[in-house]
């Protein structure tokens, strides 16, 4: 009796780990799909030119206020939009999501470091909770389930 | 291919000698050229009377209109006088210095116009002798410290047929024109006008001194009718020559209320007093309420002058309707337009040059940083300075800016239009039959403040 009981309730615990998991991969996977999908966006239209140009900008500003040299922010800065539609999508469907949500959580990083280096307080708060959520996305992912290919146990 | 002579050291010296010397002089020269000699401009032959701090303010804002050419100045003060002379001598204006006015005006038969910056309470005799000798007057505000002086100067320009500008400068300022053309009248954004509140708060100031060695001698000071010094620099503060801080301050604003709503009062209460300071005859401070009747209804007003604190805002009159409101200064740092939530949108205003959305400063959105994306939306909802603490509070003022800049010294337009009645016919901006209503306006409130009740006007009270 006090097994079943013990049973039921593992399995219970089991599945709200599995549903909060997949509630923060979902969250996590459209956050970083879009954060990719605006640097294309300008005045309401998007394109390659408006990406270049958005992310030419950002670039030059984060040089401009920091230390750090034009190309290696603009290095950044231009691979940084495919680099979050790529695990945006990733996450979402469920691929290798241990491997992506590191890898995610390590461009937040490099993008907090920017913002670090302009003394963008408020940035880096915002990232910082980002990176908090990808640090409990890991801790939780051994639960993950609905994964098109899905990490080595 | 013959060679140049040798250049000297002595010859080099002279030259180089020369050549500097024309360069320091070269704005002086330009200058000294266009003095009454603009092409296709009729000179126009001017005298001061009054060269103290606002008789030069005056002199430096005319210099810079193509045309006028200062022939005379005059004050009984050798200090100021020789000083203004000095000065508009040095931009090639044959300005002679004259100690009595009376003199001036029988010798000098090339005068056009005076310009009259003296106390208040000489301005009735400065400005109808002046009209009496066949010369235009700028006189400058307040028209008179009594409404009997105000009145006669009326009746001399009549009489004469010659023109007479008061210094209330603001009504051909053309921010101020825009303001009362544009956004009141034929836009009419800010609704229908219910309030009106104006300010002046200056911080505490010293006495004005004198160089030693400058004094008047006491018997020259009572000829022209000043008790001793102290009095003669200081006249602003004492009831013999001036109407106070009401008058010196209040005048510019208050004439504006009037001005702006079209209307006169119909009556005044008022509360102040020599609170602070101890060497003053005049209030140091002055709180007036009036009542406006306009076409649309009433407009109540208040008007605030206090010389003990520059807190609050420095000076303004603002102007409050139904569905917007403008805050209007001299300084365009104190300017702001606001448009009620519940009133239609200022959009369409833009377009028409109107008003325009603030760049920066109150109102603007915030500035994008160098990395960051423009253009991005932001959600809605109350910001974290003005959000609501109180169910009766209603939404808050959306702030606007005013397109209309003024690059001139803030005199020069009204000195404009008084040249351009005397040359062009032009109509004057402050006649002396407006001035003299807002003379009575202004006067009112040292008459109420001294009653200690609320005090009536009657139509016939602005008409002379």
């Amino acid at each position: 009796m006090s097994d079943n009981s013990a049973s039921n309730s593992s399995s219970t615990s089991r599945c709200d780990y599995t549903a909060a998991f997949i509630l923060l991969r979902l969250f996590l996977g459209l956050r970083t799909l879009l954060a990719g999908v605006e640097k294309f966006e300008s005045s309401g239209s998007y394109s390659f030119e408006n990406y270049y140009k958005n992310m030419g900008r950002m670039a030059q500003g984060i040089t401009g206020a920091s230390f750090m040299p034009l190309w290696m922010t603009r290095n950044f800065a231009h691979s940084l939009g495919y680099l979050l539609i790529a695990f945006g999508v990733a996450l979402l469907l469920g691929i290798k999501t241990r491997v992506t949500l590191t890898l995610t959580g390590l461009l937040y990083v490099g993008l907090s470091f920017g913002l670090m280096a302009v003394q963008e307080g408020d940035g880096v708060a915002w990232l910082g909770m980002h990176i908090l959520m990808f640090a409990v996305a890991l801790v939780l992912s051994r639960h993950n389930r609905f994964a098109l290919w899905a990490d080595k146990e | 291919m013959a060679e140049s002579p040798p250049l000297s050291r002595r010859d080099f010296l002279s030259t180089s000698a020369k050549l500097g010397a024309f360069i320091a002089a070269a704005p002086y020269i330009a200058r000294g050229a266009a003095v009454g000699a603009a092409p296709g401009v009729d000179t126009v032959n001017v005298a001061l009377i009054g060269c103290g701090e606002e008789g030069r303010i005056l002199s430096n804002a005319a210099i810079n209109i193509p045309g006028v050419r200062f022939v005379a100045v005059c004050d009984i003060w050798p200090y100021n006088l020789t000083r203004s002379s000095r000065l508009l001598q040095k931009f090639n204006h044959p300005a002679k210095p004259y100690e009595d006015y009376q003199e001036m005006l029988a010798t000098e038969k090339e005068i056009d116009a005076v310009l009259v910056a003296t106390p208040d309470f000489m301005h009735a005799a400065h400005t109808n002798a002046a009209l009496k000798a066949g010369k235009h007057v700028y006189c400058e505000k307040l028209m008179s410290n009594t409404v009997e002086g105000a009145r006669s100067m009326v009746l001399t320009a009549r009489e004469t047929k010659k023109l007479l500008q008061i210094g209330h400068q603001r009504r051909s300022n053309p921010r101020y024109q825009h303001a009362r053309d544009k956004i009141l009248r034929e836009g009419r954004l800010l609704g229908r006008v219910t309030n009106i509140s104006g300010q002046w708060h200056r911080a505490v100031t010293d006495d004005f001194g004198f160089p030693t060695g400058q004094g008047i001698p006491d018997a020259k000071l009572a000829k022209y009718g000043y008790a001793n010094m102290h009095e003669f620099r200081n006249w602003r503060w004492f009831k013999k020559y001036a109407g106070g801080v009401v008058s010196d301050l209040g005048a510019h604003q208050i004439d504006i209320y009037n001005w702006m709503l079209g209307a006169r009062p119909r009556m005044c209460m008022a509360s102040g007093g020599v609170d602070y300071y101890k060497t003053h005859e005049w209030y140091d401070n002055a709180i007036a309420v009036y009542e406006f009747e306009t076409k649309e209804g009433i407009v109540r007003a208040t008007y605030e002058v206090l010389t003990t604190t520059s807190a609050g805002g420095g000076y303004h009159e603002y102007f409050m309707g139904d569905e917007g409101a403008l805050k209007m200064s001299e300084n365009p740092k104190f300017t702001k337009l606001y448009r009620e939530a519940r009133a239609p949108e200022w959009e369409p205003y833009v377009a028409k040059g109107y008003v325009t959305k603030p760049e920066s400063g109150e109102g603007a959105p915030a500035p994008v940083k160098p990395w960051q994306k423009p253009g991005v939306k932001k959600l809605g909802g109350p910001s974290k300075a003005g959000g609501t603490v109180d169910v009766r509070e209603t939404a808050q003022l959306s702030a606007w800016d005013m397109p209309v800049t003024l690059d001139k010294a803030i005199h020069q337009p009204h000195l404009e239009n008084f040249f351009d009645g005397i040359r062009k016919g032009a109509a004057l901006n402050c006649s002396a039959d407006d001035a003299f209503a807002s003379a009575v306006t202004v006067l009112k409130v040292n008459e109420a403040i001294a009653a200690k009740k609320m005090l009536t006007f009657s139509p016939s009270d602005f008409v002379v």
